[in-house]
């Protein structure tokens, strides 16, 4: 379970500093699928690299099943990432002189698992996105929704309790986005992740069960159209009421 | 092994500039390699001239510097020759006897040392560390031919010279002649100690037809040829070797001195080892306060010529344009290394997302920076045997002079005024050589090689170590 308690991140450039997230508190339960929402430059990317541990808070406490990420040592957070968090990016990332198979098993490379181990974790999860076939070829050689699948196969290929993902199908046409969003809630419901979607469509959003909307910074939880398992706690920033989604 | 996979497949993306980098620094590594080799070969050329100069195990000699000339101008024992040569006739005067004519003089003298006691050498040889010691008799044979008048249009023969050894019996171990092989004939016994016995340089004996069983003159004495001494090519070692009882009976010390009866003029020591050599020098030095007391690195610094330049050439200009090149090597190499790394921040950032330590990641960059150094490495110690094959197919052989005074010094009247003329006993040889590869430099070129591999991928390491994760993610390639 994450709790984040009053966090900002500032960033200065030149005279300015420029509030990214600003006094933000939200707990998010395990198994929970939040879509962030908002703005491109509102602080979605931003408050999900604090999730992940890849940037550090300016002030406020970010605590991941009791454990605070934002007080945590580079080599402590690393750790952390490595066996229970797994992203997935918006222009995929894989690294291109690796097969989808090597990218894939570079996730296990961290854990120290024999190399039997690891190939048979890489194999099971190209089977789980469907990419059996495709294990030796390379980057270039994919597809763009192939390539997103191949960056799922390795956010889960460890077996994360959280899926981060940033505007995963902000690359892709429309036909592989819908691909690529029924495979991540697929993966959602099969294994229990708790998993924190970045965006900007609404109609992504409202697949989540909750949504959350940044908006200069500040966050707020809106209404989705439905959620499977009912109401869930609302989060604000103090003073603002819940606005609505620009789009 | 994923870290071996990986590193593969990286350096064949980048192959040009692998190959670059790779190159850069074969260039610098087959540099180093050849000058090394140069050096080794000129080094070893030197040693062979220095061996048959003072025979093969000599790590130190003993000398003396004669004592300055008097205030008249003629040697400091007092002892003068003077020749008057004119149109009305020629006078020689030794020590205030003259006689008048045309004459040869003939001298065995002992050229530019003055003489040591030969029990010195027994006092060496009780000295720690000392392993062997001999003396030696090192002498010129001077023949001047004095015309019976000379006009002003007369012009003298020089001397004819020729270079011979007292050799130490008692210890035949030591010494120039030493170092040879005897080519017919036989070498000395013990007990040829007081005979009218030689031995020739083969080369000498050659140019003068001598054979075993000719005789040659030493110090208007005849000895016997009883064997021909070969000694290494280009080496100037003495002409005729005699014993040292008889060189010490015959020679003076400096022409017209004293004779030489139980003296030498050289001593030759080997040490126990060679970290003992300089410990030996100065236990020799102190026994022996007056003497001059060098080691074979000092006599080095006598031979001139072609040989002594390319000593220095390959010394000094060598040894730092090769170290300028695999500078600048590694310098191109680090350079081109970051900006590998900078090119791949977005990566080195997911990997970091994805749990990989930055030790981690620094180590898969450094293994692709000693991967091209170590290929570097090997077409570097190919580029240096091909520059070692070059060298020894073209390099010319190299001329070695030894200059020795001859200690005669001629005071006179000719017929254009006061002469004086002081000739030098000097030898130029052709000294053959060839550039050595040894198993050292072949693993110092790989120790280069790798070393040049972590100096180049150390910057792209620092690189990476101050990279923020999130701050690599947001990096637009």
């Amino acid at each position: 379970m994450y709790v984040l308690t009053d966090v900002t991140r500032l960033y200065q450039k030149g005279r300015h500093t420029v509030p990214a997230v600003r006094d933000v508190s939200l707990q998010i339960p395990d198994g929970e699928w939040l879509a962030v929402q908002g703005r491109t430059g509102h602080g979605k990317t931003t408050l999900l690299q604090l999730l992940g541990g890849l940037d550090r808070p300016t002030s406020g406490r970010i605590e991941l099943d009791g454990r605070d990420l934002s007080r945590m040592r580079e080599a402590a957070a690393t750790r952390v990432r490595a066996s229970s968090i797994g992203f997935v990016f918006q222009t995929f990332n894989l690294i291109a002189t690796l097969s989808a198979a090597d990218n894939v098993e570079a996730a296990l490379v961290p854990l120290r698992i024999g190399a039997a181990e690891r190939r048979r974790r890489t194999a099971a999860a190209l089977e789980s996105v469907g990419l059996s076939d495709r294990a030796r070829h390379l980057p270039t050689e994919l597809s763009g929704g192939q390539q997103q699948r191949v960056a799922i196969a390795r956010a889960l290929v460890k077996e994360p309790k959280v899926l981060l993902a940033d505007e995963p199908t902000g690359n892709l046409d429309e036909g592989t986005r819908e691909e690529i969003m029924a495979l991540l809630e697929k993966l959602w419901r099969e294994r229990g992740l708790t998993m924190i979607l970045v965006t900007h469509e609404t109609a992504i959003a409202n697949r989540a069960q909750r949504v959350a909307v940044m908006s200069k910074g500040r966050l707020t939880i809106r209404p989705v159209a439905s959620t499977a398992s009912g109401p869930v706690p609302f989060a604000t920033s103090p003073g603002q009421e819940a606005p609505q989604p620009a789009d | 092994m994923f870290f071996i996979r990986y590193l593969g497949r990286e350096l064949r993306r980048r192959m040009r500039s692998a190959i670059v980098i790779a190159l850069g620094l074969a260039l610098g590594i087959g540099l180093v390699i050849t000058v090394i080799a140069a050096s080794t070969g000129v080094k070893n050329a030197q040693a062979s001239v220095l061996r048959s100069l003072y025979g093969v195990g000599t790590d130190v000699t003993v000398t003396k510097t004669p004592p300055a000339p008097s205030a008249k101008g003629g040697p400091a024992n007092g002892q003068r020759f003077s020749i008057s040569v004119g149109p009305n006739g020629a006078e020689v005067c030794h020590n205030g006897v003259c006689k008048k004519g045309a004459q040869t003089i003939s001298t065995l003298f002992s050229p530019g040392q003055a003489a040591l006691p030969y029990s010195s050498v027994s006092a060496i040889s009780k000295l720690h560390d000392v392993s062997a010691v001999a003396g030696g008799l090192t002498l010129t044979d001077n023949k001047i031919t004095i015309p019976g008048s000379a006009g002003p249009s007369t012009s003298f023969n020089a001397p004819t010279s020729f270079t011979v050894q007292g050799v130490d019996l008692a210890r035949p171990n030591l010494g120039p002649l030493s170092a040879g092989t005897i080519k017919s004939g036989h070498n000395f016994a013990a007990s040829d100690t007081n005979s009218n016995v030689a031995v020739v340089d083969s080369n000498y004996a050659i140019s003068n037809k001598l054979k075993v069983g000719s005789t040659v003159t030493v110090g208007k004495t005849k000895f016997k040829i009883i064997g021909i001494v070969t000694q290494a090519q280009g080496s100037n070692p003495p002409q005729v070797y005699i014993p040292l009882a008889r060189a010490q009976a015959l020679a003076t010390n400096g022409p017209g001195g004293k004779h030489m009866t139980g003296a030498v003029n050289t001593i030759y020591v080997t040490a126990a080892s060679a970290a003992d050599i300089s410990m030996v020098q100065k236990e020799i030095k102190k026994l022996m306060p007056t003497a001059k007391v060098t080691t074979a690195s000092s006599l080095a610094s006598q031979i001139t010529g072609g040989l002594a330049s390319a000593a220095r050439l390959a010394g000094d200009l060598g040894k730092w344009l090769s170290i300028l090149v695999l500078f600048a090597a590694v310098a191109i190499a680090s350079l081109l290394t970051m900006a590998a790394v900078s090119r791949r921040v977005r990566e080195f950032g997911t990997l970091k997302a994805l749990g990989w330590r930055s030790k981690r990641i620094i180590a898969q960059v450094m293994g692709e920076s000693v991967s091209t150094g170590v290929i570097g490495g090997l077409l570097g110690i190919g580029l240096g045997v091909a520059g070692i094959a070059t060298i020894n197919a073209i390099a010319p052989n190299l001329t070695a002079t030894v200059t020795q005074a001859s200690g005669l010094r001629f005071f006179g009247q000719g017929p254009g005024g006061p002469v004086s003329s002081a000739p030098n006993a000097s030898h130029t040889v052709s000294v053959p050589w060839s550039a050595t590869v040894t198993a050292g430099v072949i693993g110092l070129a790989v120790v280069l090689a790798i070393v040049g591999g972590l100096l180049a991928g150390a910057f792209g390491s620092w690189r990476i170590s101050q990279l923020r994760p999130a701050q690599a993610l947001a990096r637009v390639d």
